[in-house]
């Protein structure tokens, strides 16, 4: 009697079991990389309605970050700014220009402009603007250089962990609280130095100001 | 396999109680009942649409959701950021603002603070800036912002039941002024609900100038204005009586609910409660009264009497306390000697007290009740003292009688709901009415005006020690609806018609004190003296009626503690307010007590017929421990049929019988023969052994103060050291604070203003009385209200084992004669934020855990519902969000869990009896977010939730937080304000610590939130009393609530005095404990 299986299909169990512990594999590699807000969220650079340079404003000009964002160390929120700032300057420079149309109809009309929200937390997050900025985290932590970028995108990915790897180790982060709005600022220009001066004076303001490590849940969910 | 469940058996000898026929008969039916998890067809889908069509529209909508995908469905929706155009001077966006104003009420008006996002009110508080306030308001302050955001308000101007716009309206009204003008107001009457607004009384004169023949009717459903009236009476000049419970030592409440029902509530038991801590100089409180009241049961001697009775005793109070007085007697069928006695030795205690004795009457009581109370007041010297006197304008008071002849061509009415609670049908040609409810009123009505919320109306306002306040909008009126004082005012024609400017005009003054009084929220020394007064003595007056002792039925009419008088009929968070004393929700019963209804064969649920003058009414009887015998008890305010989504059809209307008289004889009672199931939250009627309430006599507190800890002992073992360590010992050391609360059972009544001011503040969705009924209410704040009773009169020697005792269920307790003459104790029950909680070590996703301050905090994000920490908590603190009650349609409240059908009508369907329908599917492909709530109601109730707490979804536990958000906040802001110092640390004497919502909330201050790391905190010097104690404590969950024990302070001269009933229940129980093992 002929067999009815021919011989490699002896293997077959095998190569099944190696085929879905690859795919397997791969399914975990690739939701660790791309289902992670690192992917999915950093870069994101959506087009804004008014094509509004944070180069030239913070970059070239070095508008103080809260010159605009006039409320980020009152509120929770980092406010976007009304019209009539962004024409405290604009009723002088390129008064005629095309591109701040919206703007100028903006601030007399009193009708908002449709600036599209990057960097977004889940609603069960209540992250306070003030706190940070007023305990020397500067605005450069979360945002990245924003004083470089013509068109904002997200730098960071804002996910729980990046929040916790932070408030796990405050020291590593925190800065004079007059650098805070400083993007570029660093400890020393030479990296090596800056590093320990961060890890010396970090420490000292953890200690001075009476940093919290916050990392209970209460902390940032209500 | 089927688990087949024993049903205890009932007993087979004496009397049996059953809920259903099928019970009796123990049919298959009843069987299947038992065994099923759920009711036959509960979890199948039985609705009008077919499953045919169900599979139709499921199959449409995935391949809705397939091109979802594959198309713009993978993309991040993209959210705008829309800045003002025109930056508001002062304003930071996403910082909440306050704002003083004031809620008006009948005869005052309660100073608030109101909290506002982003132009939107949230949360009321009470003023305490305002002087001898403690910042409380009372439970329908709380609950009067979600009337501003009802879906069922008022929103359109009609005119015969056709819309027309404002202006229509507006020029109708002047078109009837000009009428009225030529004619000097012939035929023209207004009726309106009584408010103390000077600028409603000056626009009212003007009215009167201009319309001389017109006539100006006031009333209220429920009506207090008998205080003025007596007084006035009494002692012969224009005056109201202010009552100083702070001040008395001896208090005789003679049927006066001054803690529950009266009005000017919070300021009452504020007052009470600072003269009643534990100390040798507390307050002793005497109360006669037929209702089982808030104010019986804070009391330290109780009579139960009929209330028509109190009419005949009274005098007796009135010789033996040198007041001259007619001949009296005891009626009512009570036990004469008991009761003789009882007056006897009260109203010694009360001549020994002097000046600082207080005698009030009720608002139900008829006149001769307050005018003796008066003159008892008046032979003690307690005028001036414990009463004073504040002079008020008379107003000129009509009869309603006369309204119909008035009226012959146009009766305008401004707020209250005639057709409902004054069964009003409109007489005159033209009906005219102001009102914020499209209610019962409105029906009737020609013109229908949308009416304005006070938080959306300028006005103003007297509170009732004659402070003025301000009555601010903190929003503009949401449906373009009219405020009362435009109305009048356009009607009067006046120039400046602004709501601002009349109350502006009304204020006068200086720009500079007009601002001081909007930022205060009330005219600094715009207090009323009090004036000095006499009793004219001819006004006693002569009671010789013969009195019988023979009983007859009588049945009070009583404001409800949750609707009122109807007026919050349609606001959730009323109707599923457990009642404070009988715990019932959604629902009103008629009362009746336990000898009552066994003389008339009723017992709970039964339907009764009551007949009263002709009229008759039906509602289901409840046995009310602590109730007179013969009295029926009926709350108004409910049976409403145009209140809307949430108020039509709960209860019975008792307004049908009743005629402005609060207590009526010769009422007859007979059963319908129908049940009815009545939501209550608190069944049992007896601590079961356990001693979660301890209370003592002040002499024992006195011998031996800790007796809240070592008293009890012999019930519960001391305190011994865990085997582990306390996982808080490591964060304690590091950590700026540690958070605790002190709640003080001596002060706290059991109003319910915490539990409605917790469900503000922390997004509590209602859950309608099916839910209540299968126990899934949702506060996380409960009072629990314990009876406890004579044990001699308890004939069961075993009655405290509770396990080995089947008869001590529900049905058979209400029949039980230990229930006539009860004590109860309120205890309010929020999480105990135990430092070894139970609940954390059986979450198996860390769900709920503990921050380095003390708290117990729930990560809803990570909470996948298993239930077991609400399984595990000895305190059943823990709520569980069944059915996504958020987004749960308003019209669902009332139906049974699963009576969902698939379509639901929209927008004013509920009027129409649902005509216009809409698939839930589409709608919910519509808009996600709202789920298949309506989009009017879902646009209204998403405006009044707190940004500052996650609104929880289905399937995830939620409990008290101490409010997390506030603490947050407040250390946000000092960490803030530190900058780069160390200044951190929230303190008592900075004055930054929060306060809890229902700490805010307390009028008796009852509950106090704190720091207990800070030795000199107010929480650490309560806690360091010797009456605290913690509940369970022999658990070692080291709970961070504690309790300041309960203490009485009864007369030893008394023939009621006792220990308290539920003392002698522990030491029975670990009696019977002991004699069993």
């Amino acid at each position: 009697m002929s067999a009815i299986f021919p011989k490699w299909t002896n293997w077959l169990p095998l190569a099944v079991l190696v085929g879905a512990g690859l795919a397997g594999a791969g399914v975990a590699v690739g939701v660790t990389i791309y289902l992670t807000p690192k992917y999915y969220r950093v870069g994101y650079q959506p087009t804004q309605p008014v094509p509004f340079s944070h180069k030239i404003h913070a970059g070239q000009l070095g508008l103080d970050c809260r010159y605009c964002h006039s409320e980020v160390d009152k509120s929770w929120v980092a406010n976007i700014p009304s019209a009539s700032t962004c024409m405290n300057c604009h009723n002088q420079v390129l008064k005629e220009d095309p591109r701040l149309a919206l703007v100028r109809a903006s601030a007399t009309n009193n009708t908002p402009i449709p600036w599209v929200q990057i960097h977004i937390t889940p609603d069960y997050v209540y992250f306070n603007h003030s706190v940070h900025v007023t305990r020397g985290i500067s605005c450069v932590e979360c945002h990245g250089r924003v004083d470089q970028m013509d068109q904002v995108h997200q730098e960071k990915s804002l996910s729980m962990s990046f929040c916790l790897d932070c408030h796990r180790d405050p020291a590593a982060h925190i800065r004079p609280t007059d650098k805070v709005t400083d993007l570029g600022w660093k400890w020393d220009s030479d990296p090596i130095k800056a590093e320990q001066m961060q890890q010396t004076y970090g420490a000292k303001f953890v200690h001075d100001w009476k940093v919290e490590s916050l990392q209970s849940c209460s902390a940032c969910h209500r | 396999m089927k688990t087949i469940l024993k049903y205890a058996p009932a007993p087979t000898t004496g009397r049996r109680y059953w809920r259903s026929m099928d019970e009796l008969s123990d049919t298959p039916e009843f069987k299947d009942w038992l065994q099923r998890e759920f009711p036959a067809g509960a979890s199948e889908m039985v609705d009008e649409q077919s499953r045919r069509s169900f599979l139709k529209i499921m199959s449409a909508s995935f391949a809705l959701a397939g091109l979802g995908l594959a198309g713009a469905g993978c993309r991040r929706p993209v959210e705008n950021l829309e800045p003002f155009g025109q930056q508001p001077k002062d304003y930071v966006f996403g910082e909440p603002e306050y704002f003083a104003t004031a809620m008006p009420t009948r005869n005052g008006a309660i100073p608030l603070v109101v909290k506002s996002y982003e132009g939107r009110p949230v949360k009321i508080e009470g003023n305490s800036l305002y002087p001898g306030s403690n910042g409380s308001t009372d439970r329908y302050a709380q609950a009067s912002i979600l009337n501003l955001y009802d879906p069922d308000r008022a929103r359109e101007f009609k005119h015969d039941g056709k819309v027309v716009s404002r202006e229509d309206a507006l020029s109708f009204l002047d078109e009837l002024s000009k009428k009225f003008t030529a004619n000097e107001g012939e035929g023209l009457a207004f009726l309106a609900e009584s408010n103390t607004s000077p600028s409603r009384a000056r626009l009212q004169k003007i009215i009167a100038a201009k319309f001389p023949k017109s006539k100006w009717f006031t009333y209220d459903a429920v009506d207090s204005g008998i205080h003025q009236r007596a007084a006035t009476q009494a002692f012969g000049q224009s005056v109201r009586p202010v009552f100083h419970f702070d001040k008395a030592k001896v208090i005789l409440s003679l049927d006066s609910d001054f803690l529950g029902g009266e009005d000017d509530v919070h300021n009452h038991i504020r007052k009470f409660a600072a003269g009643r801590k534990a100390s040798a100089g507390m307050n002793r409180l005497y109360a006669v009264e037929s209702l089982f009241t808030l104010t019986g049961a804070g009391a330290d001697h109780r009579l139960r009497i009929q209330a028509k009775a109190i009419r005949e005793i009274v005098s007796l109070f009135a010789q033996q306390c040198g007041a001259s007085g007619g001949a009296g007697g005891i009626g009512g069928g009570v036990d004469v000697k008991l009761t003789q006695d009882w007056i006897t030795a009260c109203a010694k205690d009360l001549v020994a007290a002097g000046k600082d004795a207080l005698v009030v009457a009720g608002h139900r009581q008829p006149l001769e009740v307050h005018l003796f109370a008066h003159a008892i007041n008046s032979a003690l010297g307690a005028i001036g003292n414990t009463v004073t006197l504040l002079p008020v304008t008379e107003n000129s008071n009509l009869d309603l009688k006369d309204l119909d002849s008035s009226a012959t061509d146009t009766l305008i009415i401004v707020g209250g709901n005639p057709a409902y609670d004054l069964n009003w049908s409109p007489k005159s040609k033209t009906v005219v009415r102001l009102g914020y409810y499209a209610d019962e009123t409105a029906e009737k009505s020609n013109w229908n005006f949308a009416g304005a919320h006070y938080l959306e109306s300028w006005s103003d306002a007297v509170t009732s020690d004659g402070t003025i306040v301000p009555v601010q909008p903190l929003i503009q009126p949401l449906f373009n609806g009219l405020q009362e004082l435009e109305f009048l005012a356009r009607f009067a024609g006046e120039g400046r018609a602004l709501s601002y400017e009349i109350v502006r005009d009304t204020f006068g003054g200086s720009d500079e004190a007009w601002k001081k009084f909007l930022f205060n929220g009330f005219a600094t020394n715009s207090v009323v003296q009090p004036v000095n007064a006499t009793f004219v003595v001819e006004q006693t007056p002569k009671i010789d009626v013969s009195v019988t002792n023979v009983p007859s039925l009588e049945v009070i009419f009583y404001r409800d503690a949750k609707v009122d008088d109807g007026r919050f009929a349609n606001n959730g968070w009323m109707q599923e307010l457990p009642d404070p004393i009988t715990k019932m929700t959604w629902d009103n019963a008629v009362l009746i007590s336990r000898k009552t209804a066994r003389e008339l064969g009723v017992a709970n649920g039964d339907i009764v017929e009551i007949s009263l003058n002709g009229k008759t009414v039906t509602g289901p009887i409840w046995t009310q421990p602590g109730m007179a015998d013969y009295s029926l008890g009926l709350a108004l305010g409910y049976g409403r049929e145009r209140a809307g989504r949430v108020g039509n059809g709960v209860g019975f209307n008792a307004y049908k019988i009743f005629s402005g008289k609060y207590i009526e004889t010769g009422a007859t009672i007979k059963k319908t023969g129908g049940t009815y199931t009545l939501a209550c939250t608190q069944h049992h009627w007896s601590m079961e052994g356990r001693p979660a309430v301890r209370e003592a006599n002040l002499e024992e507190f006195l011998k031996e103060p800790k007796f809240a800890e070592e008293a009890f002992h012999g019930i519960e073992p001391p305190v011994t050291k865990s085997l582990y360590p306390n996982p808080l010992d490591e964060a304690k050391k590091t950590a700026l604070h540690q958070w605790g609360m002190s709640i003080d059972l001596n002060a706290c009544v059991g109003c319910g203003t915490c539990v409605i001011a917790c469900q503000s503040e922390n997004n509590i969705p209602i859950v309608g009385k099916d839910q209540v009924l299968r126990g899934r209410e949702m506060h996380w704040l409960r009072i629990d209200r314990y009876f406890t009773a004579d044990p001699k009169k308890k004939n069961n020697p075993h009655f405290y084992d509770f396990k080995a005792d089947e008869n001590q269920t529900d049905e058979n307790q209400q029949f039980a004669e230990w229930i006539d003459d009860v004590q109860a104790v309120n205890q309010p029950m929020p999480c105990q934020m135990c430092e070894t909680a139970p609940c954390e070590s059986v979450c198996p996703v860390n769900a709920t855990v503990h921050d380095q301050e003390g708290l117990n905090v729930m990560a809803y994000n990570r909470c996948i519902g298993t239930r077991y920490c609400s399984n595990n908590c000895p305190y059943k603190v823990r709520r569980f969000n069944f059915l996504d009650y958020n987004k749960r349609p308003l019209s669902e409240l009332k139906g049974t869990m699963y009576s969902t059908t698939l379509t639901h009508s929209t927008g004013e369907g509920w009027v129409d009896g649902g005509t216009n329908k809409e698939w839930d599917l589409f709608r919910w492909m519509k808009n996600p977010n709202s789920g298949m709530r309506t989009e009017d109601e879902w646009d209204l109730i998403k405006l009044s939730k707190n940004p500052d707490v996650t609104v929880r979804m289905r399937g995830v536990m939620e409990k008290c937080t101490y409010c997390t958000q506030r603490i947050e906040q407040a250390k946000i802001s000092q960490k803030a304000k530190a900058g780069a110092s160390d200044d951190v640390r929230l303190t008592q004497a900075a004055g930054n610590i929060p306060k809890t919502a229902c700490q805010q909330a307390c009028p008796a201050g009852a509950i106090v939130f704190g720091d207990v790391s800070d030795a000199n905190s107010d929480v650490s010097q309560l806690k360091a009393l010797p009456q605290n104690y913690s509940v369970l404590g022999d658990l070692l969950t080291k709970p961070r609530t504690t309790y300041l024990a309960r203490i009485r302070n009864p007369n030893p001269a008394m023939p009621d005095y006792h220990e308290p009933f539920s003392t002698e229940e522990y030491e029975n129980a670990s009696l019977t404990k002991k004699g069993n093992s």
